[in-house]
């Protein structure tokens, strides 16, 4: 049974012979099945073979340097492997391993069932020592997000959320890109000289959608109220 | 019940929620090898995890279950006890009403017992400290259930009393106590509580973490704290250890008594059943 999640990953499968999620690159193989690497490892030979979509577990859970990744769309997955993987319910498994519920909620969005929450929202609603987090002012707000949420560093989401119910922008101090969905976030997450041209022609990219602030944000909001 | 599970298998998903962690590595794994055994199993159309401090998170999950296709979800705490974020947590971020909530899209969302609650929890406490001191009397054992204690917002303190309780009206083991790290009677006073030469230690957490991988067995003296260097030849581990190699190495002999030490209740396959259990108990 082909839920909005599998028909979603058919046709971008049917329309590109790669595409990219994150910092994933997905290629199809001859074979009818798939080939996932780190984009960045595009041209890279030995890399370690996965063949299971549970390996996806292991890859994500740590970056290059050994430490644990707790947010799964930090620009920092790991270099080095490939995950041969022969089904779509593989594929849609494995990926749902390094971006967690994200296909879901692209599908969601694309069908108009997305519901975004403002970040004011969010904050109000916490309870316990998240509390404090809802002190924190406008213009902290401004600055928590730009540092936090930055596609160079920070988190490869596209920001969907507005800062509060009077759609004010989450932060002045990103880029419009930060809030554009079309918008490959991978390449403002490379710093200036990188070794991928501006002209490579980039795959097509499925984004990886923020509907509502995460756990971390509203805990570095509560830092900052917090003084530490 | 074939015509039950047929029905679940077609429109019904399962959702189980758990804490998640932004610095335990290891916090979530127990929870994603459950879900994907019960994938296994084929009994949902759908199975899915969300994580309080993890991903998908709580509020992801609202829109994991297309609601064309999956007209009822499951939802099953994977906690050992009901506390904040069973009861307060979950509810709120997950938009839940009690125990049966029906969305503005006409999905029924059930909230399920936590997997703690469960009775089959003293058959696995059971099963997982005869896996580790195989061959043991257990007339001659005392067997340890560790919880957390002075946790302001789980009640695993009560339930791994009601856990050694229930053990210790089955008469099996010579004692069966309770023990906390924060709070009596502690853990680390073991040599004091227990009398017997052979001492059976089950943490009651949901995963493996710093708690099951060095706070205990410190507090057990089957290892030292970091920096105290190694203990004695054969008895000990230095803290610095792989992950899950404290596990590998029983028993450990400390003052001529041995201790068999075992990883988080938790990690045990027979979760996968408990979760199970909880989502059809709801159904009925
Ligand atoms: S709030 Fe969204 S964009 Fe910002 S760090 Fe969290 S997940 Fe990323």
């Amino acid at each position: 049974m082909a839920d909005p999640v599998e028909k979603l990953l058919e046709t971008v499968c049917n329309d590109s012979r790669s595409f990219c999620v994150g910092e994933i690159l997905v290629r199809k193989t001859s074979t009818g099945g798939f080939a996932l690497s780190h984009r960045d490892d595009k041209a890279t030979d030995q890399l370690k073979i996965f063949r299971s979509a549970e390996d996806a577990i292991d890859i994500a859970k740590h970056d290059d340097a050994g430490n644990y990744r707790p947010l799964k769309t930090a620009p920092k997955l790991r270099h080095g492997w490939r995950l041969d993987l022969e089904t779509l319910e593989d594929l849609r498994r494995a990926l749902d391993y390094f971006y967690p519920g994200r296909l879901a909620m692209f599908a969601a969005w694309k069908s108009d069932k997305l519901q975004i929450t403002p970040l004011r929202e969010t904050l109000e609603r916490q309870s316990g020592m998240y509390r404090a987090a809802a002190r924190i002012s406008d213009s902290q707000i401004n600055d928590v997000v730009a540092d936090f949420c930055r596609s160079n560093g920070g988190c490869l989401r596209t920001i969907l959320w507005k800062r509060d119910a009077e759609e004010v922008i989450a932060s002045t101090k990103l880029p419009k890109e930060k809030f554009d969905p079309a918008y490959d976030q991978m390449m403002a997450s490379k710093p200036p000289g990188s070794p991928t041209p501006a002209t490579a022609p980039i795959p097509a990219t499925i984004p990886l959608l923020c509907q509502e602030a995460c756990n971390l944000l509203i805990a570095e909001c509560r830092k900052v109220m917090k003084g530490e | 019940m074939v015509n039950y599970l047929v029905t679940l298998r077609t429109d019904a998903a399962l959702l189980i929620v758990a804490h998640g962690s932004t610095v335990n590595a290891d916090s979530s794994a127990p929870t994603l090898a459950h879900a994907a055994e019960i994938r296994r199993r084929e009994i949902f159309a759908d199975v899915e995890c969300a994580f309080w401090k993890e991903e998908p998170s709580l509020r992801d999950a609202v829109f994991l279950f297309d609601p064309e296709s999956i007209r009822e979800v499951c939802v099953v705490p994977n906690f050992i006890s009901e506390g904040y974020f069973s009861q307060t947590v979950v509810p709120r971020e997950l938009e839940l009403y009690g125990r049966i909530t029906k969305r503005s899209n006409g999905q029924i969302w059930r909230y399920c017992e936590p997997v703690g609650n469960h009775p089959i929890m003293t058959d696995l406490l059971l099963r997982r400290a005869q896996e580790i001191a195989p061959g043991v009397p257990k007339n001659e054992a005392t067997l340890l259930i560790v919880a957390h204690g002075t946790d302001l917002n789980e009640n695993s303190a009560v339930a791994a009393k009601r856990e050694a309780e229930k053990i210790r009206s089955l008469g099996k083991y010579s004692a069966v106590l309770n023990v906390y790290m924060e709070e009596p009677p502690l853990v680390s006073e073991w040599r004091k509580l227990t009398k017997t030469r052979n001492v059976v230690v089950v943490p009651f957490f949901i995963s493996d973490g710093l708690h099951s991988y060095e706070d205990i067995p410190v507090l057990l003296g089957i290892v030292v704290a970091a920096g105290g260097g190694c203990g004695q030849p054969g008895s000990a581990l230095p803290a610095t250890a792989a992950p899950g190699e404290i596990f590998r190495h029983n028993p450990y002999r400390v003052d001529n008594r041995s201790i068999f030490y075992a990883p988080s209740i938790g990690t045990d396959a027979g979760f996968a059943d408990i979760i199970l259990e909880q989502a059809l108990n709801a159904k009925s």
